[in-house]
């Protein structure tokens, strides 16, 4: 079957108030979104942007208020046991264990949850448990281990099923560096095998480095789906020119071009933020001739249009 | 099929793993002692049997209650019941290999009571009529792990089943004649206590335990095995009705 590995169409999801003092929640307001088949998409948004709702409509355990979602051809409501063998689910925290039971205990379980025969499970659980590195710690109690430890068995058991679509909400919670940086070289390696990945996450780096396209999502509504690398564009058509060791009647000069929109200084560097086509050129040129030999382009950031769209609003939700 | 064993191979792992499991292969010994020090003591030595049959109903009841019964609100607090509902195995499967598991184990407790009588007292379970006494231990097993299911899904829908399992044990233990054959009971509780399985099983555990003939056998283990059934049924229709509302809600509600 051809088509998107993951189609949203127009979903809304309410959460109707248990007692008439409580606020009616919309989590998802009327979404629709596109993860081609193959694709590392992001979700990004704060904290109750809809991102653990979406994902939850798409692994089947909460039904859409209205609208439609696909995971592969099947409608995520009326197909819910199709969609089931297709995908894996892995989620941040230290919540979704047997705590009691070892790595390798939990993995078999959740392997005979998706119909693996004894023999498969068992295999494919060390398997895992190798490819994520836990093979020395397979047979500890999970109580025993750290939190990105945790978090490497959630990922061994997202995988168990052999999912064609993965849903990743915050797996890199509680990791530390390099350990997220192995978590996102093994993402990678995920897309190589021909498996589409949806990964909700708040962290800038993860969405960029591994992402072939994001969407920001906020207060259940999208606010853009553009390649990480392009998003930028949302809110600056424009590149803009960061430079070092301009002296200030230089800058001046610079402030004068036509399409020069503004001109910051901090920390003995100077931003020139372009507004009209062409003039970047112009300014290259006039700084470069003017013996400035620290210049470089770039177009906002994902953080920086992140702080843009979603406004900085400091720890409300 | 492949649910339920994955349950039942669950549960085995969680018995090894958590000590609490066999709490009440601690309290039986006791149970036995107490019952048949009372027994004998009233020079009843008759009713040693009855006295031995007890502590094994209330093995087996303590793990339908605080085992069984607790298996989805502990998925639940453990964040595990959620993701379990994406797998392709459907949950009932895996909460019944999980319950049958469990109420099997709980059969421990006929062996370490008999065990504990032979070695304190002397006094053995007598096996007058051995087929009997077999066919009703597994329906008992049977309708405890109906009992169970039932318990598993009203308990999902109420914060406060922890309030419930502490008071429901011994009401049971009486409704059920568990030691006391409700045939002595006030008048008025003997039609509540026929609707609980528990007093058909106690009556006729102990009856297999003596030379007599039994008295309508296949009857009455058919109410063990009915009353069982209509608990699976009840349990299987709440659990389903809990779970299709908690992909439209969001939550398992409590009420």
């Amino acid at each position: 079957m051809d088509g998107p590995a993951v189609a949203v169409d127009e979903v809304t999801r309410v959460f109707e108030p248990r007692r008439k003092r409580d606020a009616r929640v919309v989590a998802l307001d009327g979404i629709s979104l596109e993860i081609p088949r193959g694709d590392i998409h992001g979700l990004l948004g704060p904290n109750g942007a809809g991102k653990t709702t979406l994902v939850k409509i798409l692994s089947t355990v909460l039904v859409p208020t209205s609208g439609r979602a696909r995971v592969l051809g099947y409608d995520v409501v009326e197909k819910a046991r199709d969609v089931r063998p297709l995908i894996g689910i892995v989620f941040g925290g230290e919540r979704g264990l047997y705590w009691r039971l070892t790595g390798r205990q939990n993995l078999e379980y959740w392997g005979a949850l998706y119909k693996l025969s004894a023999a498969r499970t068992r295999s494919r659980a060390q398997e895992l448990l190798e490819r994520v590195g836990l093979a020395d710690k397979a047979d500890e109690r999970v109580e025993q281990y750290s939190r990105g430890m945790k978090q490497r068995l959630h990922l061994a058991r997202g995988l168990v099923g052999e999912a064609r679509v993965l849903f990743l909400d915050e797996p890199t919670t509680g990791m530390d560096p390099l350990a997220a940086r192995e978590f996102r070289s093994l993402i990678g390696e995920l897309k190589g095998e021909g498996r589409t990945i949806l990964l909700a996450t708040h962290d800038m780096v993860e969405a960029e480095t591994v992402c072939d396209r994001v969407t920001l999502i906020d207060r259940g509504v999208i606010l853009a789906t553009e390649s990480p690398r392009t998003l930028g564009h949302v809110i600056s058509r424009y590149q803009r020119i960061d430079v070092e060791g301009a002296e200030p009647d230089l800058l001046a000069r610079v402030r004068g071009i036509p399409g020069v929109h503004s001109i910051s200084q901090a920390d003995g560097g100077a931003r020139i933020e372009i507004a009209e086509e062409g003039a970047t050129g112009t300014v290259l040129k006039l700084l470069v001739d003017s013996g400035v030999t620290s210049v470089k382009t770039s177009l906002p950031s994902l953080e920086e249009v992140y702080v843009h769209l979603i406004g900085d609003r400091g720890l409300e939700v | 099929m492949r649910g339920f064993l994955a349950g039942v191979r669950l549960q085995a792992a969680i018995v090894r793993a958590e000590y609490d499991v066999v709490l009440p292969f601690f309290t039986a010994p006791l149970f036995t002692i107490i019952f048949l020090m009372i027994v004998r003591h009233s020079g009843r030595h008759d009713l040693q049997p009855d006295a031995l049959m007890a502590p094994v109903l209330m093995t087996m009841w303590w793990l339908a209650l605080f085992q069984g019964g607790n298996f989805v609100t502990s998925d639940r607090w453990q964040g595990v019941l959620e993701w379990a509902l994406a797998t392709p195995v459907g949950l009932p499967a895996v909460l019944l290999g999980r319950i049958g598991g469990i109420m099997v184990f709980s059969l421990v407790g006929f062996f370490e009571t008999w065990g504990v009588g032979e070695l304190l007292f002397g006094v053995g379970i007598p096996l007058e009529h051995p087929l009997e006494l077999a066919l009703t231990l597994l329906a008992t097993v049977f309708a405890m792990s109906g009992t169970a299911v039932a318990f598993a899904a009203l308990f999902v829908l109420t914060r406060n089943a922890i309030t419930f399992m502490n008071s429901a044990s011994f009401p049971f233990y009486v409704l059920g004649g568990v030691f006391v054959p409700i045939a002595i009971l006030p008048g008025w509780i003997q039609p509540v206590s026929s609707v609980i399985f528990m007093s058909w099983s106690a009556d006729l555990l102990r009856a297999s335990l003596k030379p007599a003939h039994i008295d309508n056998f296949w009857g009455r283990l058919g109410m063990i095995m009915l009353l069982g059934a209509i608990s699976f049924a009840v349990g299987r229709a709440v659990l389903n009705l809990v779970l299709r509302r908690m992909r439209v809600t969001g939550e398992l509600v409590a009420v």
